[in-house]
């Protein structure tokens, strides 16, 4: 027999699902845009600003569902993790707008220059990590969402190996900055994309782990 | 923290039914543990087994033991009267006696032999104020008692156990026939006196054993399923049966 509770859940559910293909949509079309030299910042500006509206209506969904229904254990886990990771899909867009605005008021969005292919590198596996963490969400698959600990230290390792780079690049200086806060982003990207993991794994063990 | 309670073993019949079977466990002193599982699971049964209530019941069986501080209530010397002074009962539908307000709470001190006016109003106001109720029933002690409400007639009921110096307070279903106001001032008054007594409560209200308790114990079909803090019960139950009873997708 169904619960009351359930259709929330289902409602509660589809938003982040809905939130978690909109998010990759927009690092990808971001991050495109910024190795190809492609001024994209008014689509992924504006898919950020969707982004940050669902998660608002997520977050008063869950406090409609913990006022309502005063759920505990694996509802409540749920609940409580679903805030978070809705916090986590809008900081996936935020992160992808503060890369294309960068791109396009810094380094005119112009292609800049990555001598090591460092960036693309990274920038593959942080959109890995978002598919990832996605599918985790999608699945409340553990084993997935504890992958995103081995590749987030891949990406962290691309980070620190750019910014030991940049202090001797000789690149423009507009596209050095540019370059080396893309990289942050990409890193706060991944470290989003870890928590995400960390939610996961605590919707369906209760245990309360670190990925990083 | 000291345990005030441990059952070992502790299995009760009535009859060819088993309502309870096997129960070790141990309650702590001041401290509140709610009794929580679906109707009939047996969790009337385990809290009157902790003052021999279900003696009263024809073809109760009891075995194991119930130690009280140390002492097994069901050994052979153990004084039943002693036992009910030291380990009080509130019920589920509130049942002062057909007499005053004060009378009630008189009641068990003279029992115990207090028959000074000034010692008696001295305990009943004190056991009312304890009770939360002394505010509304100051200025009408000596009218009937079956003239307040259902929330004033369950809190006198508490004051009037608490006038006899108990150790214990068992509390079966106590806001069950009360509205959502004498309900709140019932488990708030749960709450503080949890700190200086050790209150079990059996309820199947789980909201209200989330609420009110320390400590939460989870029965099914007579067996102590899972037995832990509050927060860990409610927050990530170890049980696959208890998670299931508590989000509701039981049976």
């Amino acid at each position: 027999m169904s619960r009351l509770l359930d259709a929330g859940l289902e409602r509660l559910t589809t938003i982040l699902l809905r939130m978690g293909e909109i998010a990759e949509e927009t690092i990808e079309l971001s991050i495109d845009g910024f190795l190809k030299g492609l001024d994209v910042s008014d689509r992924v500006r504006s898919l950020s600003e969707t982004l940050v509206s669902m998660s608002v209506d997520a977050e008063d969904k869950a406090f409609e569902l913990i006022a309502k229904y005063q759920p505990v254990a694996s509802d409540l886990r749920i609940i409580k993790s679903y805030i978070k990771i809705a916090h986590d899909l809008e900081r996936y867009g935020r992160y992808a707008w503060d890369i294309s605005f960068i791109h396009k008021r810094l380094a005119q969005s112009e292609r800049c220059e990555d001598p090591l292919v460092l960036i693309e590198r990274m920038s593959g596996k942080v959109i890995d990590m978002v598919h990832a963490s996605i599918e985790a969400l999608r699945s409340h698959d553990v084993e997935l969402a504890k992958t995103l600990a081995k590749t987030e230290n891949e990406v962290d390792e691309l980070y620190f190996q750019y910014l030991d780079f940049s202090a001797e690049a000789s690149i423009s200086t507009r596209c050095l900055v540019t370059n080396v806060l893309a990289v942050r982003y990409l890193e706060r990207i991944a470290d989003h994309a870890t928590y995400m993991g960390e939610s996961i794994v605590y919707i369906a063990t209760g245990e309360k782990v670190v990925l990083r | 923290m000291s345990t005030k309670i441990e059952t070992r073993d502790l299995s009760v019949s009535f009859g060819d039914v088993q309502a309870i079977k096997s129960i070790s466990m141990k309650i702590l002193a001041n401290r509140a543990t709610a009794v929580i599982g679906p109707s009939g699971c047996g969790k009337s049964t385990f809290i009157k087994s902790l003052n021999r209530m279900n003696e009263l019941t024809l073809n109760s069986q009891t075995t194991g033991e119930v130690l009280l501080d140390g002492e097994n209530i069901y050994g052979n010397n153990y004084d039943v009267v002693t036992l009910r002074k030291k380990v009080g009962m509130i019920f589920q539908k509130p049942n002062p006696f057909p007499k005053s307000v004060y009378d009630n709470v008189a009641y068990g001190p003279r029992v115990h032999g207090i028959h000074k006016k000034e010692a008696l109003d001295r305990i009943v106001q004190e056991n009312l104020k304890k009770a939360a109720l002394w505010d509304e029933v100051s200025d009408r002690l000596h009218p009937s008692a079956m003239g307040l409400s259902g929330g004033q007639q369950q809190r006198l009921c508490i004051a009037r156990t608490l006038a006899v110096e108990p150790e214990v307070i068992l509390m079966d279903e106590p806001c069950s026939a009360l509205d959502p106001i004498a309900t709140a001032k019932i488990e708030g008054l749960m709450r503080t006196l949890s700190t200086e007594y050790s209150v079990v409560v059996v309820t199947h209200n789980m909201q209200q054993a989330a609420r009110v308790s320390d400590y939460t114990a989870f029965l099914y079909l007579g067996e102590l399923i899972e037995y832990g803090s509050t927060k860990d019960i409610f927050e990530n139950p170890k049980n696959e049966l208890t998670e299931k009873y508590l989000i509701g997708k039981f049976g």
